[in-house]
């Protein structure tokens, strides 16, 4: 396992995406350089006063060139609220490169990547690899309204070949599917009718899942009746994020398994869901 | 200035009076990319049974206002694994173990104590009769006078290394057990274990915890430990290991103050990776600040 490290990242840039949603730029070298598709940090926020954890986050992309990471949120709590509130210049710890990462074979020939919400962040440097590695893939994005589907443009724009890779993947032809709860965008319904739908006209020999725990659910269930390899990244509240306090297990097949070492990535078969 | 950092704990000599509080820092490995663990004056491991134990449902943690909230319950693969995974790696890292002994029977204990005695490597034992996460044992031990007789004499007989007893703070008189523990061949006492406590969430009306009562530690029981390890000072002789929310070299030089001989990192592991090393750099830097030749002459050194 590479080293693991806690250094200062310094806020370039935290700004609202819409719905909720904040998008921040971090200068924090090392992670920018360490990071695996899937892997997450451990950040633990300036005055954060009486609130004493630290709080896990996936990376939403790195630019090593810049030294810098990405990560998307959502404000669920008073940390996240809290790191909404962080200014450009100021500076917390980043502890990473923690966690496993996306497991993709390199025999694969076409992949289908599902996030549902904030879920989708963890997704765009998977699907940064496969584009990378040459893999076609699809992607189903999920959100309650169209001003949350913050990963789209991100997507869409890799889709086109508009990325920093060279590589286009019109050939593949790939598809970026959308689905709203209100119909605002895209399919109305949830992301799940997209992949059912996508799962039953093609053959994928990867799933990539990520998102609220039963849309992960129903997900997951149908990459088994497909009998499609599947992955899910599951979010389990965490305290020390390096394996040591056994506050993140997640039940498997083959146990409890710490989903700070062990994970976030599950094989999806192996997951016991509650 | 050089500070005298070295304490001896019941027999157990510690470099510095700084370690690990069980079940925060694993075996160690997990820290190592932080911590060079040959610095720090002991390690104690993570409790371990005699059978590998399940631990209890999750959610396991929930952060409270300063601190947090755990219902592990103990999870541990039992110490044939124990011996076999972790100690062969420890006893390369050049730094004094301590086992944390876990039961959920007084026989469990001991049958516990003596596959441990084979092993040469470990320097003490730290007998847990005070964790409020499992249903048997645990907690149960340490709150009753005679239990705690009863256990500690036994573990006295079949130990031949540093028998420190660790005491639960959700007691009435905490003074009474640890009495009961230093007569009975106790040669240390390490407190506090964390205190029983809840929390719920007004929104979904359900307790944050799946077990809903859980241990809470971290700076929120700092004076509650200091307290407890205040009135332990006055009823023994043997030495303290203090601990309860120690986030910093202060925190730890307030426990000495207050009767400990050394003094154990715990929560604080999970909020800065470097904790330990930084309480250390922190005892010392006081001492050199305050003209502290040795670290021993801080111990119980409290004016009222
Ligand atoms: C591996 C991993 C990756 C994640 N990636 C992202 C991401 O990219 N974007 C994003 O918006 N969120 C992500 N999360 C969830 C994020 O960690 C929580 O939303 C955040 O910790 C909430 O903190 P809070 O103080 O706002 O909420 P509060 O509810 O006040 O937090 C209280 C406690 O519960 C924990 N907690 C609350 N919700 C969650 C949760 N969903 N998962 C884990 N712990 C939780 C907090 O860390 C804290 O310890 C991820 C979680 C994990 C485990
Ligand atoms: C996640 C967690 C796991 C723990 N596991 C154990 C354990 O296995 N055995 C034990 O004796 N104490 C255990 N404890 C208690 C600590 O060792 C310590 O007594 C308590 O947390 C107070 O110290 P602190 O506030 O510095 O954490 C645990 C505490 C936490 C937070
Ligand atoms: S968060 Fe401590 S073991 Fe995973």
């Amino acid at each position: 396992m590479e080293t693991r490290f806690d250094e200062q990242g310094i806020v370039r840039a935290n700004k609202p995406v819409g719905a909720g949603l904040y998008l921040m730029e971090l200068e924090a070298e090392k992670t920018a350089h360490s990071i695996a598709p899937g892997q997450f940090v451990h950040l633990r926020l300036p005055r954060m006063e009486a609130h004493i954890l630290r709080r896990p986050f996936s990376i939403y992309s790195a630019t090593p060139e810049n030294a810098t990471i990405e990560i998307l949120y959502q404000c669920v709590g008073f940390g996240t609220a809290h790191l909404s509130e962080l200014l450009v210049g100021e500076v917390l710890d980043v502890m990473g490169p923690l966690g496993n990462t996306w497991h993709t074979p390199d025999s694969a020939e076409r992949a289908l990547l599902v996030g549902g919400g904030v879920g989708a962040a963890p997704l765009f440097m998977l699907a940064e690899e496969l584009l990378g590695k040459g893999i076609a893939f699809d992607v189903v994005l999920g959100a309650q309204r169209k001003d949350a589907l913050v990963c789209r443009t991100r997507f869409e724009a890799l889709f086109m070949g508009g990325s920093v890779h060279a590589f286009s993947l019109a050939h593949a032809n790939s598809t970026l599917f959308c689905a709203t709860d209100d119909g605002s965008f895209g399919h109305g319904g949830f992301c799940t009718e997209l992949s059912k739908d996508l799962l039953s006209k093609q053959a994928y020999d990867y799933m990539a899942v990520c998102g609220p725990e039963p849309m992960m659910r129903i997900a997951v269930q149908q990459a088994l009746e497909c009998d499609t390899p599947c992955e899910v990244s599951l979010e389990k509240r965490m305290a020390c994020g390096v394996g040591a306090c056994l506050s993140c297990v997640v039940d498997t097949s083959e146990g409890k398994k710490r989903s700070c070492v062990d994970g976030p990535v599950f094989d999806a078969r192996k997951v016991v869901f509650a | 200035m050089r500070v005298k950092m070295r304490v001896n704990l019941g027999g157990l000599g510690m470099k510095n009076p700084v370690t690990t509080a069980s079940g925060t820092f694993a075996s160690g490995r997990e820290y190592s990319d932080f911590v060079k663990l040959s610095a720090l004056g002991a390690l104690t491991t993570k409790g371990v049974s005699l059978h590998a134990w399940e631990g209890n449902a999750t959610p396991r943690i929930a952060e409270t206002p300063s601190g947090m909230l755990n219902s592990i319950g103990l999870q541990n693969p039992g110490v044939k694994k124990f011996l076999e995974n972790d100690i062969p790696w420890l006893r390369k890292q050049n730094v004094p173990i301590i086992v944390n002994v876990s039961g959920h029977t007084l026989n469990e204990y001991l049958i516990l104590l003596k596959i441990l005695e084979e092993e040469k490597s470990i320097d003490a034992y730290e007998l847990n009769i005070s964790c409020p996460n499992v249903d048997a044992g645990g907690m149960t031990f340490g709150s009753d006078v005679k239990s705690v007789e009863e256990i500690v004499t036994r573990a006295r007989a079949l130990a031949t290394k540093p028998l420190i007893v660790k005491l639960t703070p959700n007691v009435g008189d905490i003074a009474e057990i640890a009495r009961a523990a230093e007569s009975s061949g106790a040669d240390a006492l390490s407190l506090i274990n964390t205190v029983l406590g809840m929390a719920i969430d007004a929104r979904t009306k359900k307790p944050l915890l799946a077990r809903v009562v859980g241990g809470l530690s971290g700076p929120a029981v700092k004076p509650i430990a200091l307290r407890m390890v205040y009135e332990t000072y006055q009823a023994v002789s043997i030495p303290l290991l203090g601990m309860g929310g120690i986030m910093n070299g202060e925190d730890a030089v307030e426990f000495m103050l207050a009767g400990a001989t050394a003094v154990a990192v715990g929560t604080a592991n999970f909020v800065n990776p470097r904790a330990t090393i930084e309480v250390i750099e922190g005892i010392q830097n006081y001492c050199e600040i305050y003209g502290v030749k040795d670290v021993n002459e801080l111990i119980g050194g409290l004016q009222c």
